[in-house]
């Protein structure tokens, strides 16, 4: 009851002229960068960062949360029908969807991933509104110990058990927590690893770095090493309405995905690779029509990119609740409400609950924006795949260094985002993940302050980490999370000399 | 399992997470150590993550060494002609943005860089690319600065 009335207070702040049309510009924008071949939530959130900035909190943060969602939507029609997915969560899409729209299916496939999109954004802003009480009332009782076993649970998921290499997602997990050194110490007040240089004082912006790795370092690497195939654009052919039988097979996808999604977005296991391949895996698996799945699957598109958008939603809980990022996105989106002094957490429940409410209620309107302005217009964002390469990397930069720029006004941070932009194009060259950096560099110094304040309260007995239940179990779950897969793959080795020599693996 | 050639790129990064995670430990030593109640100062969080990126370098190069860096996608033919002129072109598109967006402004700025990247791109069409950046930089610039209160300069057309 009590959500209820805050959520319709939430609606009363949303619905105003200001703010529906804030959510419509920012669905609108999010939707057209997004499509953008190359260009994920991520990096959409970070080149639009400056869009908001004249804006009061709640009204950013609602163009914010729309220039989320339509990005997450733009990126689908890409994967479609340009094979490009903007980020890895949307791998599974770009196969399946693809392979749909080679077969002249492409209508139905962006159907059925936009009401797709719908259903489980929907559904998880509907969990969101409703669990997120309880969430709050957990992190209340949070202390500085809960909270940094919390981040350290993050720092080892995020890095060490997801991707292809725990040795690459460690080495750039510390890399992002190295950068996160430089500036202040918040504590003492002291300058750290600024090498004297007045600039760094304030610490490495993380837009400039997102924006350095993801824009600056992927031109590079596009201009240098992709830069001579011809993309592809499937054409759209027939009726971009589902068949009766598409439904059909869809909704059941749609409400699987989501449940897969939200869950894994909720707990800080960094974001949306797990879920898409577990609903892919399971639609698979319970399809009459296993046999298409690789050829073109309507459920091998509907599931994955209804769990890939639920757990969008779910990544809120944490950063809503505790103020903790899980995904490269959900980092820069901290980092938009820190440029207004914010700091997410259970307090903001309380001390700004228009701003907090106003937020999901706006994601329920921005979800219907996105169906109503994607379906009819998909048309329109189609003409965007067109722009050929050079003049759209071109305009891409100009945003990048505009964003870099405008913060401060500085050269300096043009001379940063190039020399992170050279970082980024050589971690793109060597298959090292970028998201463990920026959550390293957001999650770093908020963790070094947690971890300082437990110690301040315990007197320095390192022992209050594993003493408090709350935080030995978030510890005792961490290990567990390292030790279990790789104890597994020890026991199926075993079995499989067991066996014999011949098994693989 | 073939055996495979110890690559450069890989042992050369490796080494360079090593040196600077141990650049990191040695620079923390001149942090000044304020303990206060936790008994924890701002010179702990700094030797451990110095340490881990050390580890990691370590952990890098010893996998560069035996066999090449595990689980790597298979990408050699994408990476056996690198464009090095577009990379050129790219980077002198970005620095020089950087030396002139102070007294050029930012429209003639970023056209310049627009023109730059596109020709990286390998566009042959500088007169369309000259256009289309000139339109662009002016549009963001007032979109910017006049509707949405960033300041950007103006450089030489402005005062």
């Amino acid at each position: 009851m009590e959500t209820l009335n805050a959520l319709l207070s939430g609606f009363a702040v949303a619905l105003t002229l200001q703010n529906l049309l804030l959510g419509f510009v920012g669905v609108t924008l999010g939707t057209a960068v997004g499509v953008l071949p190359g260009v994920g939530p991520a990096l959409t959130v970070a080149l639009l960062l400056p869009a908001t900035a004249s804006f009061d909190p709640t009204g950013a943060l609602i163009m914010f949360a729309g220039i989320y969602y339509g990005a997450m939507f733009g990126g689908s029609t890409t994967s479609i029908l340009l094979n490009t997915p903007g980020e890895s969560a949307t791998i599974v899409t770009a196969m399946e969807g693809n392979m749909m729209a080679k077969r002249g299916r492409a209508g139905p496939a962006l159907a059925t991933s936009a009401i797709g999109s719908f259903v489980a954004g929907t559904i998880g802003t509907v969990l969101l509104t409703f669990v997120s009480p309880f969430a709050v009332d957990v992190a209340l009782k949070f202390g500085p110990a809960e909270y940094f076993s919390v981040m350290v649970l993050a720092f080892v998921t995020v890095s060490a058990v997801l991707g292809s290499s725990p040795a690459r997602g460690l080495a750039a997990l510390f890399l992002g927590l190295t950068i996160g050194l430089i500036g202040l110490d918040s504590q003492t007040g002291q300058a750290r690893f600024t090498l004297g240089v007045p600039e760094l004082l304030d610490g490495l912006d993380i837009v400039v770095v997102a924006v350095g790795l993801f824009a600056v370092g992927e031109t590079l690497y596009v201009a240098t090493y992709l830069n001579r195939g011809v993309d592809t654009i499937e054409q759209m052919k027939g009726s971009i309405w589902m068949s009766k039988e598409d439904w059909k097979r869809s909704w059941k996808p749609w409400l699987r995905g989501t449940a897969f999604g939200f869950p894994f977005g909720c707990i800080p296991a960094g974001g949306a690779e797990i879920p898409t391949f577990l609903s892919y895996a399971t639609e698979k698996k319970l399809s009459r029509h296993s046999a298409e799945f690789g050829k073109g699957a309507i459920e091998g598109v509907a599931g994955p990119e209804a769990a890939n958008n639920a757990s969008a939603s779910g990544t809120l809980m944490p950063l809503l609740t505790l103020g903790l990022p899980t995904t490269a996105t959900a980092a820069i989106i901290l980092a938009a409400f820190q440029q207004y002094g914010l700091q997410p957490g259970p307090l903001l429940f309380d001390t700004q609950p228009e701003l907090i409410w106003g937020l999901i209620a706006s994601m329920y309107i921005g979800n219907v924006i996105l169906l109503a302005l994607n379906l009819p217009l998909v048309g329109v964002w189609i003409k965007l795949l067109s722009i050929p390469r050079p003049l759209l990397y071109a305009g891409i930069l100009i945003f990048a260094t505009m964003g870099a720029y405008g913060i401060r006004n500085s050269w300096f941070d043009l001379a940063l985002l190039y020399g992170i932009g050279l970082l980024g194009f050589v971690m793109r060259r060597y298959d090292i993940p970028v998201a463990p950096v920026l959550v390293g560099l957001i999650l770093g110094p908020l963790s070094e302050q947690q971890f300082r304040r437990a110690l301040a309260i315990s007197q320095g007995d390192l022992s209050i980490f594993v003493t408090q239940p709350i935080s030995a179990t978030v510890l005792v779950i961490t290990a567990l999370v390292v030790i279990v897969p790789q104890a597994w793959r020890l026991v199926r080795r075993m079995q499989a000399n067991a066996i014999g020599h011949h098994s693989p693996i | 399992m073939q055996s495979k050639r110890i690559d450069a790129g890989e042992l050369l990064i490796s080494l360079a997470l090593l040196a600077l995670g141990s650049f990191v430990v040695f620079e923390t030593q001149g942090i000044a150590e304020t303990q206060g109640y936790s008994q924890v100062g701002p010179r702990l969080f700094p030797y451990l993550i110095g340490t881990g990126l050390t580890l990691c370098g370590t952990w890098l190069a010893w996998q560069a060494l035996s066999g090449g860096w595990r689980a790597m996608p298979d990408e050699a033919e994408t990476h056996a002609a690198p464009d090095r002129m577009g990379f050129l072109l790219i980077s002198a598109g970005v620095v020089l943005h950087m030396v002139l967006i102070g007294w050029a402004g930012f429209i003639l700025a970023s056209t310049l860089l627009f023109v730059l990247v596109a020709r990286g791109f390998g566009s042959t069409k500088p007169v369309r690319d000259v256009a289309i950046a000139a339109v662009l930089s002016t549009i963001v610039y007032f979109l910017f600065t006049q509707a949405l209160g960033l300041s950007l300069p103006a450089g030489l057309f402005g005062g």
